[in-house]
């Protein structure tokens, strides 16, 4: 019996792809090479950006012919979302803008509607359903093993099934996971694989990765004419499945976490991944916050603009825990996804000719505590008053980033403005070092806060009790924290004052700790301390003693950070580094300034600091 | 912890301020609401704006605490503006709605009467700097000033039309200029082959010609030239 197969090729998000222009044409050379051969019938999916440029580089003629083997039913061309994103992880307003603006490209550029939905990291959930349905999709691609996982059976699964949700439905085709590996890795055992899913001749849907690097596209095409001629498989587009075989049944419940994701594997959903990742989990909520903000003071032609400039901020390549660059372990791909982010909210602002200062105290984070979220024309942040008032977002809006970007491989979110206290002992850079990566001296208690409006700016007052342990000694200091915002300008005051509230003498280092996603391109100076350039090669940590003022800047990002304080102020800096898989065995995922001041804080004495942070570019 | 259910949003626009609240607001939140709200209308603004279309309240404490709200801006000379436009806040305050001044939103309220908005501000600023105008000196002042602006938008206009006239007498001048310089060109070019035959003496093209400036010098010249000979 021949195996009957329905491949399905699929690109890469065009965020995977350093040259999409030659990916383009490689890919316009390989479908030419699969047409040519005319036995091959599949289902071909790519995502919006990628089909603008394969419009773009096309010659008129190979276009021509992809039209004349869609019509004569040789190859399928997938709908989905403009830059792929997992559905379930946005708004449905974005979602539906999503599919509906690839569905219009693929109009545009080949004057088909597609029938079916696909989105490459094979996350499903129910309430996707009516958002399918309302896009005119007629069936979606799944992955087989949630399939089998609502059937309850270990037993290979081809054909389509049926799933309804709030009186919408939709046809669900499964992916065999199985055969696409033994395919995809040229394992033997394939055709044992494939007869087991061919039980009446239905067809098994193959999931095919096309090669990231554009010199292997052509290659790969040729290899997959020469497997279907050498093994006399037989093949339909995914299509035929749905149009010409009966249904297998229903699906009463339907959820796939997806795949490619670096979820752990008891993930069942991909909002796992917000959970699991607090990188991830601020991107997002950086979007949402944006969304629901635009949604409420945009209308018409203004609204849809916008909405546009969030869309690329919804690639799967800023919601994986992946790295070398496929995902948010890279650094690169942080700022990427942030810049995209800082992009919107500057174009928000101007389109609602924002002003002033605005202050929100809400749960940002939808994780059932408030956080206060302060923004004016150049900058916002967001200030975790239940942590310590520790800062989970500082965002510069002209050149677009986020400076509180780091990464940490324990699962902690970078930390920025988090009080530390050290013991008063003879620390070598090192121990110290060592003493901040562990986070375990920080003041992380809930404060009560106080949002004082004065004339042109506000100020965010914190206060309540931190616990401490220095050495064997263990108390608790009364700590207020002041952050001084003002109507429109980047700058930052930060005022302490840490009372001594024992009977015994605590002395000390006390110092704030930022992790700042900078530095990733590792060239050039980035340091500049009491106006002159301070060497440092981004793998030692180091300290400069009595500072007045410290300037961290990233020349490719064009960002900075400048530290001015009241008093002379030491300062330690060192690299943030996470493990890897990959050759190298360390990562570099941005850096920690730590200044501190020494401290004798006698019993019921006073200590008090200031300093301002000022946002600039370079 | 059910206090800290509430959502407050503050967007300073200087003498604008808008407040929103949102979430469902029972007894438990009223002491909580009432100092946030307390502690943010004490700054600094001439228009308070609470904006409460997503708010609910389950209880009727809360009229009593806008009411107390409000006459405490009023103290400060700033007003207090409820803004929402949904039937259950209407229900809900429909008792003091005759107290309270009630829009829909910012922009309605904006556009519902310039006079006493400037009032307040004038209220606010005087209050603020200590600078107190009757209404006669105001508009009197105002009179002044308004008479100094037309006063000097009159010299400016009349200096321009000025330098029109001279800009236009220029063009004029250029432009006859012009129209003679082409005339000469084309009286040349006429006695040009005249002038090739030797016909005609170019006398212009002479140095001593071209060295006397006036005629007066130029015959005392021939007259010196003439006894000499």
């Amino acid at each position: 019996m021949k195996p009957v197969v329905s491949f399905l090729l699929q690109l890469s998000p065009q965020t995977a792809y350093g040259n999409l222009e030659a990916v383009a044409r490689n890919l316009s050379d390989g479908l030419e090479i699969l047409l040519n051969y005319r036995k091959v019938k599949c289902s071909i999916f790519m995502d919006g950006p990628t089909m603008e440029m394969l419009k773009k580089t096309a010659k008129p003629l190979s276009i021509g012919k992809i039209k004349a083997g869609v019509d004569e039913g040789l190859v399928e061309f997938l709908g989905g979302g403009f830059y792929d994103p997992m559905l379930p992880l946005f708004p449905k307003d974005l979602q539906v803008r999503q599919l509906k603006k690839h569905r219009s490209k693929l109009k545009s550029f080949l004057g088909l509607e597609p029938q079916g939905y696909f989105n490459s990291s094979l996350v499903w959930e129910m309430g996707m359903i009516s958002v399918l349905e309302e896009c005119a999709f007629d069936y979606a691609l799944v992955s087989e093993a949630a399939v089998r996982e609502a059937l309850g059976r270990n037993s290979p699964v081809s054909g389509w099934f049926t799933v309804e949700d709030q009186g919408s439905l939709m046809r669900v085709v499964p992916v065999s996971d199985e055969l696409s590996k033994a395919i995809g890795e040229d394992d033997l055992r394939w055709r044992e694989i494939a007869e087991s899913y061919n039980r009446e001749e239905k067809p098994v849907v193959v999931l095919l990765d096309l090669p990231p690097q554009a010199e292997e596209i052509v290659g790969f095409f040729e290899r997959l004419v020469d497997f279907v001629e050498t093994n006399e498989v037989q093949t339909w587009p995914v299509s035929y499945i749905v149009n010409q075989l009966q249904p297998e049944g229903a699906l009463s419940n339907l959820v796939s976490a997806g795949r490619k994701l670096g979820l752990p594997f008891a993930a069942n959903t991909c909002r796992e991944m917000l959970v699991q990742r607090p990188e991830i989990n601020t991107l997002q909520k950086d979007l949402l916050n944006l969304f629901h903000r635009g949604k409420g003071n945009l209308q018409g032609k203004d609204l849809e603009k916008f909405y546009e400039e969030l869309l690329p901020a919804m690639s799967p390549i800023f919601y994986r825990n992946l790295q070398d660059d496929e995902g948010m372990r890279s650094l690169k791909v942080r700022q990427w996804g942030f810049r995209y982010l800082q992009k919107a909210a500057h174009d928000l602002d101007s389109r609602m000719n924002f002003s002033g200062l605005r202050i929100d105290v809400s749960d940002f984070m939808l994780q059932g505590m408030k956080q206060i979220w302060v923004e004016n024309p150049e900058i916002s942040c967001l200030v975790d008053y239940n942590q310590g008032g520790i800062l989970r977002l500082l965002n510069h809006k002209t050149p677009a980033v986020n400076l509180v970007n780091a990464w940490h491989d324990d699962g902690g979110p970078a930390l920025f403005l988090a009080e530390c206290l050290l013991p008063n002992e003879d620390l070598t850079t090192e121990q110290i070092g060592v003493l901040l990566a562990g986070r375990d001296r920080l003041f992380l208690e809930h404060y009560d806060y106080q949002v004082k409006r004065e004339s042109g700016s506000a100020q965010v007052q914190l206060s309540g009790e931190q616990g401490y342990r220095v050495g064997e000694k263990q108390g608790v200091f009364l700590v207020k924290k002041e952050l001084h915002f003002d109507n429109g300008s980047p700058r930052i005051g930060v005022a302490y004052e840490v009372a001594n509230t024992t009977y015994q003498e605590n002395p000390c280092y006390f110092g704030t700790l930022m992790e700042l996603g900078l530095l990733e391109s590792g060239e050039g100076p980035c340091i500049v301390a009491d106006g002159s350039k301070v060497k440092w090669d981004r793998r030692e940590p180091f300290i400069y003693p009595d500072a007045k003022k410290f300037k961290v800047f990233d020349s490719s990002l064009d960002a900075a950070i400048e530290l001015e304080f009241e008093t002379p102020t030491t300062v330690f800096i060192g690299p943030i580094f996470s493990a890897s898989s990959a050759a190298a065995p360390q990562m570099f995922q941005g850096i920690r300034v730590y200044p501190f001041w020494k401290s004798s804080l006698a019993a019921s004495e006073k200590f008090e600091c200031k300093m301002n942070m000022t946002l600039s570019k370079r | 912890m059910r206090a800290d259910l509430i959502d407050i949003q503050i967007e300073d626009f200087g003498n604008d301020v808008e407040i929103s609240l949102s979430g469902s607001l029972s007894k438990a939140q009223l002491s909580a609401v009432r100092e946030k709200l307390d502690s943010l209308m004490s700054g600094p603004g001439v228009f308070f704006f609470l904006n409460l279309e997503r708010a609910h309240f389950a209880v009727d404490d809360y009229l009593e605490m806008f009411l107390d709200l409000m006459n405490k801006t009023r103290e400060r000379n700033s007003t207090m503006v409820l803004l929402f436009r949904n039937e259950e806040l209407l229900e809900y305050f429909s008792r003091y709605k005759n107290i309270f001044e009630i829009h829909e939103s910012r922009e309605a309220y904006k556009s519902s009467g310039l006079s006493k908005q400037l009032k307040q501000v004038g209220v606010y600023y005087g209050k603020k700097t200590g600078l107190r105008l009757s209404p006669r000196v105001a508009i009197a002042a105002g009179v002044l000033i308004m008479g100094w602006l037309i006063t000097l938008f009159l010299i400016i206009a009349a200096q321009g039309k000025d330098i029109a006239d001279k800009q236009s007498q220029i063009m004029a001048l250029e432009s006859q200029r012009d129209r003679y310089v082409q005339e000469i060109d084309k009286l040349e070019s006429s006695i040009g082959p005249l002038k090739r035959l030797g016909v005609v003496e170019d006398t212009s093209q002479l140095n001593s010609f071209g060295a006397i400036r006036d005629w007066v010098s130029y015959l005392k010249h021939l007259e010196n030239t003439r006894r000499e000979e």
